[in-house]
């Protein structure tokens, strides 16, 4: 869906606003949470193009952000100049993408989604049991941070900067894709995958595609992951994040930019917001899906296009 | 080398239960439950809350906890079937999800993270016989499959409403129309199918504690058992479960026991890559 | 005159013989053979469950027949890929109606516009001179088969908005974007009324002028006859008559086939 700006001056205030966090709030607590939204949002945006316009259900996502993670940290802790580890994290998560894509595509819908889970699993397991190489459960630690000939960025704030540029990167991709004709035969796809074929579109093709541009996303985002939280541990890319991150994306809208987004930065925030609920969070957060996919199960983007499809006066 | 048959098919007998469970709700209303493993998880606490919390003896709590699990079973259909009727398979596939972990935090909060033991509804030395030992419960589980497989035959293509039952399985709009209580049967299919896996639990807590986390595994195997007997087919997944159990005995103990969890999936995987509709074949088809 | 998406080897275009197609013990196909010369409007009737619709997906690839050679323009495509058989030259209308629900008008014309040319994601990403002159030339691609159906001013609404005789024209519109040589209608006037049947009449005679080949698949037999030059009838599975439409509407099989059901036994 197009991104329809009906007024400069509130764009410009939103990226004022964003611009203006660091210096709101001193807390690197708040900001590295922050962070970690923006991360999981370009996580999310990858996983739209899989499962929002290409209508496939991907619970890996998880995965392949562990794996982008685990090859930055392993690069760069032994030696390797950090400029190296986004093109290695790139490599290794197409090549997994593919080894998991190519034999899966035809898949129906449940058979795909125990698919995934089951690669989500290994690749844990993987990284789990192979201590010498990954720290086992422990994880890794004193992960180099970011480095381009010496300057890099120092402290959360700059952190998040660049971490916002990033993600502004990530969505200019994502809204080129969308506009061009690969990003109209993903969505084709799921909508209709006959008549995609009929139109001319290769949805085998497409859907791989799809599922290797999610996966980059999720794997550039582990490298940036691992470089600027400096700790990673297999928890953080568990199948249980993988859930969560399609529950981030169908609670901010499937198909839309803006609603990976937000979606993303919302459940990374609120049970930070709603600690004092305890493990109660999860109960509520479990309800709370359900309750979305039955009433509004275009997320939050659904809800807000309404009200942009009517002042547009769209009939 | 035969004891690791034995085990095998005891742990085999399981998931077989469990895939039973799960295959019963998706002949009936094509939805593949993914909390199927977090209802086995309940019924396993349900009974150590009647067994080892309160003392009672264990045929008053296996006859509570079925009955209890068939509630929750209709608990269930209400809060996931009923409001998604006719939404596509993904969004089902997430509230089943949702639910799964809905309940496994409020087992989380209700009996605490540590795992609990339950005893066995039967006790006794093991018996010996060519070098393998089998325990009394695994002989119990393996009577328990047997006992469930007849009377879940019988069930099904004797009694009335187990033909009605298939009826709806076969073409639900159809059942409606020929005045078939398609919600009954519906509703019998959840129970039953929470029962089944609340036996699961109860067969599994005395063998591997149970705790709170123990669904989610557990619950996938069921799974992967019916995507290897081929969906719908309930002989398939009693082999196909039997096949899993023989597959992991074997690979931890010859391959390696850290990757336990990993020889189902890869098993599954290698299963739909060769034959994407399952080893027996699955009843749905395609229209154009 | 329309740009041909390959060079015509024949003046048959579409050339199908002994086509098949088993469902289980059913044949809904038994050993068809069509041969469609280029640039007229041939029509297929029957009654119920003669065939027609799997003729058509067995000519469109959504649904392979069993056996037979089927020949587009001089290529064989039995058992292609549907986006194969789509980029020869071939393109369809479905008679459920699929549009993509989730693109605008023009959207959903432009899927097919792409046609035959793959995306390279490089240029996506750099956005460089080259994807910009192709999405001009979907851009442009597209419009034009909109204005030819006459949905040109719905271009960017949602697809879902349009009502249903629209929808019937924007699955035309798509189709007519690939640059087809051959057109495949399934029941094109299917809940439409009279008026709105008189402007799908016309649309179809618009294309015809243009040399496309149309194969129209229609349970409005009085429609049909007006507009083809040629009629095939098929009758469970076989080809029982094919001739011009006064020919046929005078052949005592064609009406015992539609007239005479109740007369026989299942």
């Amino acid at each position: 869906m197009r991104l329809e700006l009906t007024s400069w001056p509130l764009f410009a205030g939103i990226i004022a606003a964003i611009l203006a966090i660091p210096l709101l709030t001193q807390d690197g607590y708040i900001i590295q949470l922050l962070n970690i939204a923006i991360l999981n949002a370009i996580v999310v945006l990858g996983l739209n193009f899989v499962t929002g316009w290409a209508g496939q259900i991907n619970f890996g996502q998880a995965a392949f952000y562990g794996l982008g993670a685990y090859t930055t940290a392993i690069a760069s802790k032994s030696g390797l100049p950090w400029i190296t580890t986004p093109f290695l994290s790139a490599v290794v998560v197409i090549a997994a993408s593919l080894m998991l894509g190519l034999p899966t595509m035809r898949l129906r819908t449940y058979y795909l989604a125990m698919t995934t889970i089951g690669f989500g699993e290994i690749i844990r397991l993987v990284i789990v049991h192979w201590e010498p190489v990954t720290g086992g459960t422990s994880g890794l630690r004193a992960i180099p941070g970011i480095s381009i000939f010496g300057i890099g960025p120092q402290g959360q704030a700059q952190h998040y900067y660049l971490l916002v540029a990033a993600l502004a990167l990530a969505v200019s991709v994502a809204t080129r894709v969308r506009h061009s004709a690969l990003g109209r035969a993903m969505i084709a796809t799921r909508d209709s995958e006959i008549a995609a074929e009929q139109s001319g579109v290769d949805t085998t093709r497409t859907k791989l595609f799809a599922f290797m541009i999610g996966a980059v996303y999720a794997g550039l985002a582990g490298c940036l992951y691992a470089s600027s939280i400096r700790f990673i541990s297999p928890d953080s890319f568990s199948g249980t994040q993988a859930i969560l991150l399609m529950t981030m994306l169908i609670v901010g809208g499937m198909g839309s930019i803006a609603g990976s987004i937000s979606g993303a930065i919302a459940l990374t925030l609120l049970p930070e917001a709603l600690r004092f609920l305890g493990q109660w969070y999860l109960v509520l957060y479990g309800l709370g899906v359900i309750a979305v996919i039955v009433m509004a199960p275009g997320g939050l983007a659904s809800v807000a296009s309404l009200s942009q499809w009517r002042r547009a006066g769209v009939r | 080398m035969g004891q690791l048959v034995v085990n095998g098919l005891a742990l085999g007998s399981i998931y077989a239960l469990v895939a039973l469970g799960l295959l019963l709700i998706f002949n009936t209303v094509q939805i593949v439950n993914f909390a199927q493993g977090q209802l086995l998880m309940l019924g396993a606490f349900i009974g150590i809350s009647c067994a080892v919390t309160h003392e009672l003896p264990m045929a008053a709590a296996w006859a509570i906890t079925m009955v209890a699990m068939a509630l929750v079973g209709i608990v269930f259909m209400v809060l996931v079937y009923f409001p998604l009727r006719g939404r596509p398979a993904f969004l089902v596939i997430l509230t089943t999800i949702a639910m799964g972990i809905v309940l496994e935090n409020l087992a989380l909060i209700i009996w605490g993270p540590l795992p609990v033991s339950l005893p066995s509804p039967v006790q006794g030395p093991p018996l010996r016989f060519a070098g393998v030992v089998v325990s009394m419960h695994q002989l119990f589980i393996f009577a328990t499959l047997a006992v469930i497989l007849f009377l879940q035959f019988l069930f099904l293509t004797k009694t009335r409403f187990g033909i009605l039952m298939q009826a709806t399985a076969q073409d639900l709009h159809t059942a409606r129309l020929v005045g078939i209580p398609v919600n009954r049967t519906i509703a019998v299919a959840f129970a039953l199918g929470a029962v089944l896996s609340g036996i699961a639990g109860l067969l599994v807590a005395p063998i591997f504690l149970a705790e709170p986390t123990m669904g989610g595994s557990l619950g996938l195997k069921g799974f992967v058992v019916s995507v290897i007997g081929g969906f719908g087919n309930l002989p398939g997944a009693v082999i196909g479960g039997l096949f899993l159990g023989l597959v992991e005995t074997f690979g931890a103990r010859y391959i390696s026991s850290n990757f336990r969890d990993a020889y189902a999936f890869i098993v599954m995987i290698t299963v739909l890559i060769a034959w994407p509709r399952g080893l027996f074949g699955e009843k749905s088809s395609e229209k154009v | 005159m329309a740009p041909g998406r390959c060079a015509l080897t024949a003046d048959t275009i579409i050339a199908a013989r002994g086509v098949t197609r088993r469902f289980g013990g059913l044949v809904a196909l038994d050993a068809i053979d069509l041969n469609v010369p280029k640039g007229i409007v041939q029509a297929v009737i029957g009654p119920n469950g003669s065939g027609k619709t799997t003729l058509l997906n067995a000519l469109s690839g959504a649904s392979h027949a069993d056996a037979g050679s089927i020949r587009i323009g001089g290529e064989e495509i039995f058992r292609l890929k549907p986006h194969r058989i789509a980029r020869l030259g071939l393109a369809r209308t479905f008679q459920n109606i699929r549009i993509f629900d989730n693109l605008s008008v023009l959207e959903n014309v432009k899927v097919a516009a792409a046609c035959n040319k793959p995306a390279s994601f490089f240029d996506i990403l750099t956005s460089n001179t080259r994807h910009r002159k192709r999405e001009a030339d979907i851009d442009l691609g597209a419009r034009e088969a909109l204005e030819t159906i006459g949905l040109a001013q719905r271009a960017d609404d949602r697809a879902t908005q349009l009502p249903y005789a629209q929808r019937r024209l924007l699955e035309i519109a798509r189709a007519l974007a690939s640059r087809p040589n051959v057109l495949l209608l399934d029941e094109p006037a299917a809940g439409m009324n009279m008026t709105e049947s008189m402007t799908l009449l016309d649309t179809i005679a618009k294309l015809k002028s243009r040399g496309i080949t149309i194969l129209l698949v229609e349970h409005n037999v009085r429609l049909v006859m007006g507009i083809s030059d040629r009629v095939t009838v098929l009758d469970f599975g076989k080809k029982i008559a094919e001739g011009t439409p006064s020919e046929i509407q005078r052949n005592p099989l064609v009406i015992e086939a539609y007239l005479g059901r109740r007369h026989r036994h299942a």
